[in-house]
């Protein structure tokens, strides 16, 4: 055997066991859910039934315009007061900035039920912020929790601590020199966000983006407990179906439809990875 | 994939407790018990065991729990697939579940008759019970919804079904019942109003037309809607309501009879919280103990059945569980029958089957998405 096919064959069983992992926990879960959620609901037939359902249905189609809008504000939301911390983090000095350092990725450590719990009680109807409003002679607390903007404001604690840290790692690898040249020849602080901080971290902002679409399309937890009855978002709406309903077939095509979504993102992450892959090569 | 997650669990839960002790060689007897449901369930068995094995020192209770929602099924799954593939015997000598389980193994006949020659204390059980289940499970303890409200803001709680929905119109978003399909006391509230609209047997038919006739009590439903907790806020899970009461921001609520006042024990309710049934009342539904024709230690069985109707573990099961009693009230002591006064008025039960699922699907496009 000459040497380069045994490194081949070594390299091959390198691959194979995190393939197998790959392939029985992921491939085959999807192939089977696809499968699944290709036979109808109701005639038990194969074909796009339960998708076509999933569409015209007044209620889920509103769930799905719902979950799509939570999803697009909250990560627009999320990406821009992190890119903003990070920012104010990088250049920042003085206390504050240190303190913040040092504490804003405490909710990364908070387990999603305990921290849903804590908004519950810190901002529902007679919630510990609407008694303290209650203190200064405040009466009206605008009502956060089991609408839209409990579930917001839970999808921002839950992904704004991740993505100041991606960022800020970003931020550090941008060099002192530059920036300190660029205001030397004179550039304004926006020019020098958009001409040189942006493009030097733009990679790791897909990054972050993409984790924090797919960390709030899936998520159930929050939205279960805090969101509205209705419209649900769809993590809520398939978890009734299936274990409520027991419609398998239809919440894996809720599930699939999920999975599509996430690979659009998935795409575009890939793509911009590969362009910086070919850029270096 | 949180669809396939949810069924790997589902199955990886059953073979749990599958090595289940047989008799061993000393004279003593061990017999499994399956139990699930919740912690206080558990709890209220590892109380009731060791008294029982005091008296009878010869047998062993080994008690296999699964929690719910993680393989309570499994067991009557095993029983079912035990009896198909033709098995001699199987390690499940007790099965706490419910009506549907009987019905379910019944078909394949894998439950065994309870007989009062065996267990004498059967006769301390409402014969009818008994003859509901067909002689096949025992319900040895009850719980059912009631209505929870703070008696320092409602001072005369409705006492019908009539006056309660007048009061919620007359009281705007100070009364919540949680959404139905996470709960059984907002799915009480729920099939209540819709089958108040029906003749009284209604509620045990699992005769799919029986839909049709729904329209009267979603109607209802869906008018009360904008008088609720925020004009039509149902929060999730039993527990969902009951902290709204707790922290005042309801007066009344739907609530399980078992929970609040286990609830109010641990004061985790203000005490000002006061219990009622209203007539009709809500349903509410025993737990049933079963035993599989195919045990091979059905003589132990039967005494650990024996005992569990006995009044003395009776009072341990109502003190533990804050449930009723499964055997009649006036054989239970004096002071509890005082204590339970403003509950024990009974309750019904829903037996529709799979139209539950139904009324769960048409309340969240109907009365959640009105």
């Amino acid at each position: 055997m000459s040497h380069s096919v045994k490194r081949g064959m070594l390299g091959l069983a390198l691959v194979i066991p995190s393939f197998l992992i790959l392939f029985v926990v992921v491939i085959l879960p999807i192939l089977y859910a696809v499968q699944e959620s290709l036979i109808d609901q109701n005639s038990g037939e194969f074909g796009l039934g339960n998708y076509i359902r999933m569409f015209t249905e007044p209620a889920m189609r509103t769930n799905i315009i719902y979950t799509l809008n939570v999803t697009l504000v909250s990560t627009v939301i999320a990406l821009l007061v992190s890119y903003a911390l990070a920012v104010y983090l990088r250049f920042g000095k003085g206390w504050m900035a240190r303190w913040i350092n040092r504490l804003y990725f405490i909710p990364m450590f908070v387990p999603g039920v305990i921290a849903t719990y804590g908004l519950i009680t810190l901002y529902s109807n007679h919630g510990w912020m609407a008694r303290l409003l209650l203190l200064i002679g405040i009466d009206t607390f605008p009502k956060i929790i089991y609408s839209y903007s409990g579930l917001l404001l839970a999808n921002l604690w839950f992904n704004i601590p991740f993505a100041t840290m991606l960022l800020s790692s970003a931020l550090a690898a941008v060099p002192n020199s530059v920036v300190e040249s660029a205001r030397d020849a004179g550039a304004s602080s926006l020019q020098l966000f958009f001409r040189f901080i942006l493009p030097l971290s733009y990679k790791t902002m897909w990054v972050a983006l993409t984790f924090i679409f797919m960390g709030i399309i899936g998520s159930f937890t929050a939205p279960f407990l805090i969101g509205a009855n209705s419209p649900q978002v769809l993590g809520v709406a398939m978890q009734q179906v299936f274990s409520n309903y027991q419609e398998t077939h239809t919440a894996s095509a809720m599930a699939v439809f999920m999975f599509l979504l996430c690979s659009v993102m998935g795409y575009f992450y890939i793509r911009t990875m590969g362009q910086d892959l070919d850029k270096q090569s | 994939m949180i669809v396939i997650s949810i069924a790997l669990l589902a199955g990886c839960s059953g073979k749990s407790g599958s090595e289940a002790a047989s008799a061993s060689s000393t004279g003593t007897t061990e017999i499994s018990l399956y139990t699930g449901g919740s912690l206080n369930v558990k709890e209220l068995w590892e109380t009731l065991i060791p008294e029982f094995e005091k008296a009878n020192p010869t047998i062993k209770v080994k008690l296999v729990y699964l929690p719910s929602g993680t393989g309570g099924q499994s067991a009557v799954d095993r029983l079912l697939a035990a009896k198909q593939s033709g098995q001699q015997s199987v390690d499940v000598d007790l099965y706490e579940g419910s009506l549907d389980d009987m019905t379910r193994g019944n078909s394949q006949g894998i439950w065994a008759k309870l007989d009062s020659s065996a267990i004498p204390n059967l006769s301390n059980v409402d014969s009818n019970a008994l003859k509901q289940a067909n002689d096949m499970a025992v319900p040895y303890r009850a719980s059912s919804v009631v209505l929870a409200y703070d008696s320092s803001r409602v001072s005369t709680p409705p006492k019908t079904a009539d006056e309660l929905y007048d009061w919620i119109r007359q009281h705007p978003g100070r009364f919540a019942y949680n959404d139905p399909a996470t709960g059984g006391s907002g799915s009480s509230f729920v099939n209540t109003a819709i089958y108040n609209f029906l003749p009284a047997d209604a509620m045990n038919s699992s005769d799919p037309s029986m839909a049709q006739k729904w329209d009267k009590g979603f109607n209802l439903l869906k008018e009360l809607g904008p008088y609720m907790y925020q004009k039509g806020v149902y929060p999730k899970k039993n527990q969902g309501t009951l902290d709204l009461l707790a922290s005042g921001e309801v007066d009344m609520i739907p609530a399980w009879s078992d929970m609040a006042l286990e609830q109010l024990n641990k004061q985790l309710l203000p005490s000002t919280v006061k219990l009622a049934q209203i007539d009709p009342p809500f349903t509410g539904g025993p737990s049933y103990l079963l035993m599989p024709e195919m045990s091979t230690k059905k003589e132990a069985a039967e005494k650990l059945l024996n005992y569990v109707l006995t009044p003395e573990a009776q009072t341990i099961i109502v003190n533990k569980m804050y449930g009723y009693p499964g055997i009649k009230w006036d054989l239970m002591p004096k002071e509890l029958q005082n204590q339970f006064a403003s509950v024990s008025s009974g309750y019904r039960q829903f037996n529709s089957g799979d139209l539950q699922k139904e009324i769960n699907q048409r309340w969240q496009s109907e009365v959640a998405g009105q």
